[in-house]
């Protein structure tokens, strides 16, 4: 009964087996593939990790234009100097010299303390103003100038509070509940460090498997349109094909795959290089079933487009950047243009990617990720009839070409004869 | 002389000829930079995040706290998306992506605060998802100390003090920020114009080694070469002509589009800035026959381009500084064409800094051709012999 059913007309196994094993031998055989999917997979996680070695931006050196020469500015100076995010590095005379500095990229910020900063704290009678100039050719460098001093800023600013009401006669005590009238506190609740890397690497390994696995996968449908029979034609026939084999036969080979791969790059990544890793290793494994899926019938649906080996890469390189930017990681989700969020649902790595980052940086369970499993579920099946339809039609083409190669190669024999 | 521009024009037009039958050359070019140009621009066209998505966790639902919600969404860079009792609905919210921040005010908050007994506020971010979280962290700060702040002016105004002297006690000392050449904060400036070029540099990296190892792929490199008369020179001048004006007028269509019509800054000289754009162009063509030259076979160069193409955007340190990689790391920046062009852009476009800093990058562009010297002698013997596995 069981072997009736698995040797039916729609299922033989065999034949699913051996385009399986076929597909294996034929990304095994291939130094090209075998180096964007294994290489590419593992060392770009590795490559990207050491370059954003530091994760926080550190000692972005500043420049002070101290016109006050106070007591007061020196010890604003000397408690922003602490702090890990900045370095003063020049002290200017005035403001003409500090600019040429940042002209020149020397500094990346300046601050300004103008001559009545000290009368203006002492006396009172007026707020005491300081000037900030962040260079804005990398928003890091204008984060850490910024906060930094901002952080300076609000902690001088409840001492001078205090300091001012006791000198309207307030008691001690009571001028401290009034300035702290409803003290607070701030909390990254995940990815506590803030860094550049923890935020941005977790997106980049789901990428890295999206995008090694839709380039491979597109070389390997134009080497074998190239050789012009392993797409639609099941391996060891001259013709005749089955699409649902093929399409399972194949993916089941990349699958196999990749879910080694990614389990070692999405789990092990983040534990060597100490990323953010909070989430259950199983949900993470869970979850990653059907965004495999989903990406594999999604590039060998679009697969069958390419001619040759390497025209797919060309057009296709600057595809990373969309997929990371419409994903909503870099720039937020809200921010996109109704017309490209619609057409983001349509991507694997969209879901994919959030559901990742909710998972291993926010840890989330795969309950509370069942948006994102359940999109994705419905892109791969999605995804899997498309293909099923592309290669459908694409060996009905084939089929159609080589009828006609057959015919013209009767006729032109018929006609030698004669 | 004469023959020798002949010879060129003779590979540029069967070079024509090739790009005519395949479409994947105009595509790969004008269709990727102008599908890449109106994705990027039309994504970032509000500038600055708006109206981030945050939760209030309301454990007083008092008239103060629903006062501090309503000025909160007043604001124009948060908006409250969810008010609820319970801290673990907006844990909840924020684990599924939904807030990027919370307001948390503790119980009998009202009550306290006027009885001086110091209730504490709490927020929270979500810095898995940056640029949400750096906007939501800059308002909610801002709230949690005006609050403070409403409070004590009016215990002042009580006490009878007028308005004036009730803000400098209540703000004695104030950051202005200025941000030098985008006042705005404005995503678009500070991606846009490096993202762009860095898009153009990988085309042109990609489309030039595609187009000379086709060449040898297909065994019609010797054919080529008769063209031109049997030398490499001219061969590759001419067929790689008609690519550099089609990425010459891309590039500096593009740089056209940012700086005149959509007017980001350009604090110094903006022929400076299409002689950079120009001078990138010819350094991506150089590393492309540098690569195409070092591996002679199609596959294998168009890996290493593309691994290479893709580096050059983290390595160019627009995002993450290069003053904070590894050594080895900074070192490696010389070898990304994309780099140099942003220091030029830096420069020029927003700090008019010293001649110096635009000449030392455009001299090292220039320099990228030298590379290719070191490899002719190998790619030459490739094209005629076609001594590498084809495959």
């Amino acid at each position: 009964m069981i072997t009736r059913f698995l040797n039916s007309k729609w299922i033989k196994v065999q034949e699913t087996w051996g385009v399986f094993v076929n597909e294996l031998r034929r990304i095994f055989r291939d130094p090209g593939v075998v180096v964007i999917f294994f290489v590419a997979t593992l060392a770009y996680p590795i490559l990207y990790n050491f370059i954003y070695w530091k994760d926080n931006v550190e000692n972005v050196p500043v420049a002070v234009v101290d016109m006050s020469h106070s007591q007061e500015s020196r010890a604003f100076l000397h408690k922003w100097n602490a702090s890990p995010d900045i370095t003063i590095t020049h002290y200017c005379t005035s403001m003409a010299e500090a600019e040429q500095l940042m002209r020149a990229q020397k500094i990346h910020g300046i601050i300004y303390f103008p001559t009545d900063f000290a009368e203006c704290l002492n006396t009172g009678m007026k707020s005491a103003h300081i000037s900030l100039y962040c260079d804005m050719s990398s928003f890091l460098y204008m984060k850490a100038v910024y906060l930094s001093c901002n952080r300076v800023m609000l902690e001088d600013m409840s001492r001078i509070q205090v300091d001012r009401y006791q000198a309207m006669g307030m008691d001690k005590q009571f001028s401290w509940m009034l300035v702290q009238a409803a003290p607070y506190t701030e909390t990254a609740l995940f990815c506590e460090s803030g860094g550049y890397a923890s935020f941005l690497i977790p997106a980049v390994l789901m990428l890295i498997l999206h995008q090694t696995l839709f380039f491979g996968i597109c070389m390997l449908g134009g080497t074998a349109r190239e050789e012009s029979n392993e797409l639609f034609l099941l391996p060891g026939r001259r013709r005749g094909y089955s699409v649902l084999r093929i399409a399972v036969g194949r993916s089941a080979a990349y699958f196999l795959i990749y879910f080694a791969l990614s389990a070692v790059v999405l789990l092990g990544v983040p534990r060597l290089f100490s990323l953010p890793h909070i989430g259950d290793p199983i949900a993470i494994l869970k979850f990653i079933v059907p965004y495999l899926l989903a990406v594999i019938f999604f590039s060998m649906s679009i697969s069958v487009f390419t001619r040759n080996r390497e025209s797919g890469m060309v057009v296709l390189i600057s595809s990373s950047l969309i997929f990371l930017f419409i994903a909503g990681v870099s720039w937020p989700q809200q921010m996109l243009p109704d017309a490209w969020r619609y057409l983001s649902y349509f991507f694997p790595y969209t879901w994919g990617v959030h559901g990742f980052l909710h998972i291993n940086s926010m840890g989330a369970t795969l309950e509370t990720t069942a948006k994102e499993y359940i999109a994705l579920w419905i892109l791969a099946g999605g995804y899997f009839l498309l293909t099923c339809l592309h290669l459908a039609i694409g060996g009905y083409f084939h089929d159609r070409q080589i009828n006609a190669a057959y015919l013209r190669s009767r006729r032109q024999a018929r006609l030698a004869a004669e | 002389m004469k023959q020798i521009f002949l010879n060129i024009w003779r590979v540029t037009q069967r070079e024509l000829g090739r790009m005519m039958l395949r479409p994947l050359y105009l595509f790969a070019s004008i269709g990727v930079m102008g599908l890449c140009t109106f994705f990027f621009l039309s994504i970032m066209k509000r500038g600055a995040p708006e109206r981030m998505p945050v939760a209030v966790v309301d454990k007083d639902q008092s008239s103060i706290s629903r006062r501090l919600c309503h000025e909160t969404n007043a604001t124009q860079s948060v908006e409250i998306v969810l008010v609820t009792p319970n801290f673990a609905d907006a844990r909840l919210a924020m684990q599924q992506g939904e807030v990027f921040g919370i307001l948390e005010i503790p119980d009998g908050f009202y009550a306290d605060i006027a009885s001086f007994k110091q209730p504490t506020l709490h927020f929270y971010v979500n810095n898995a998802y940056t640029v949400g979280a750096n906007t939501a962290y800059k308002q909610l700060l801002t709230m949690c100390n005006l609050t403070s702040g409403a409070f004590q002016r009016e215990v002042l105004r009580k006490k009878g003090l007028p308005d004036h002297l009730i803000m400098e006690r209540i703000q004695p000392i104030a950051i202005s920020a200025h941000l030098i050449a985008n006042p705005w904060g404005n995503y678009a400036i500070y991606l846009v114009s490096t993202i762009l070029p860095g898009i153009l540099a990988i085309i042109v990296l990609m489309i030039s080694i595609f187009a000379i190892g086709f060449e040898l792929k297909m065994k019609t490199s010797n054919q080529w070469l008769d063209t031109a008369g049997g030398n490499y020179t001219v061969a590759m001048i001419g067929k790689l002509l008609p690519y550099t004006v089609l990425f010459l007028v891309l590039g500096i269509g593009c740089n056209v589009i940012l700086f005149r019509f959509l007017h980001f800054p350009v604090a110094g000289s903006s022929g400076r800035m299409m002689l950079a754009i120009m001078l990138l162009v010819f350094a991506m063509e150089s590393m492309a026959i540098t690569i195409i030259g070092a591996l002679p076979t199609l596959r294998d160069a168009i890996s290493i381009g593309a691994l290479y193409g893709m580096l050059g955007f983290s390595l160019s340190g627009f995002t993450y500084p290069v003053m904070n990689m590894l050594p080895v790391f900074k070192a490696w920046t010389w070898l990304i064409p994309l780099r140099h062009y942003y220091k030029i852009y830096v420069n020029e476009a927003l700090m008019d800094g010293p001649v110096e800093n635009t000449v030392i990058p455009m001299l090292c562009l220039t320099g990228f051709f030298l590379f290719t010297l070191l490899v002719s002698r190998r790619l030459h013997d490739a094209m005629i012999y076609n001594n590498y596995p084809l495959k």
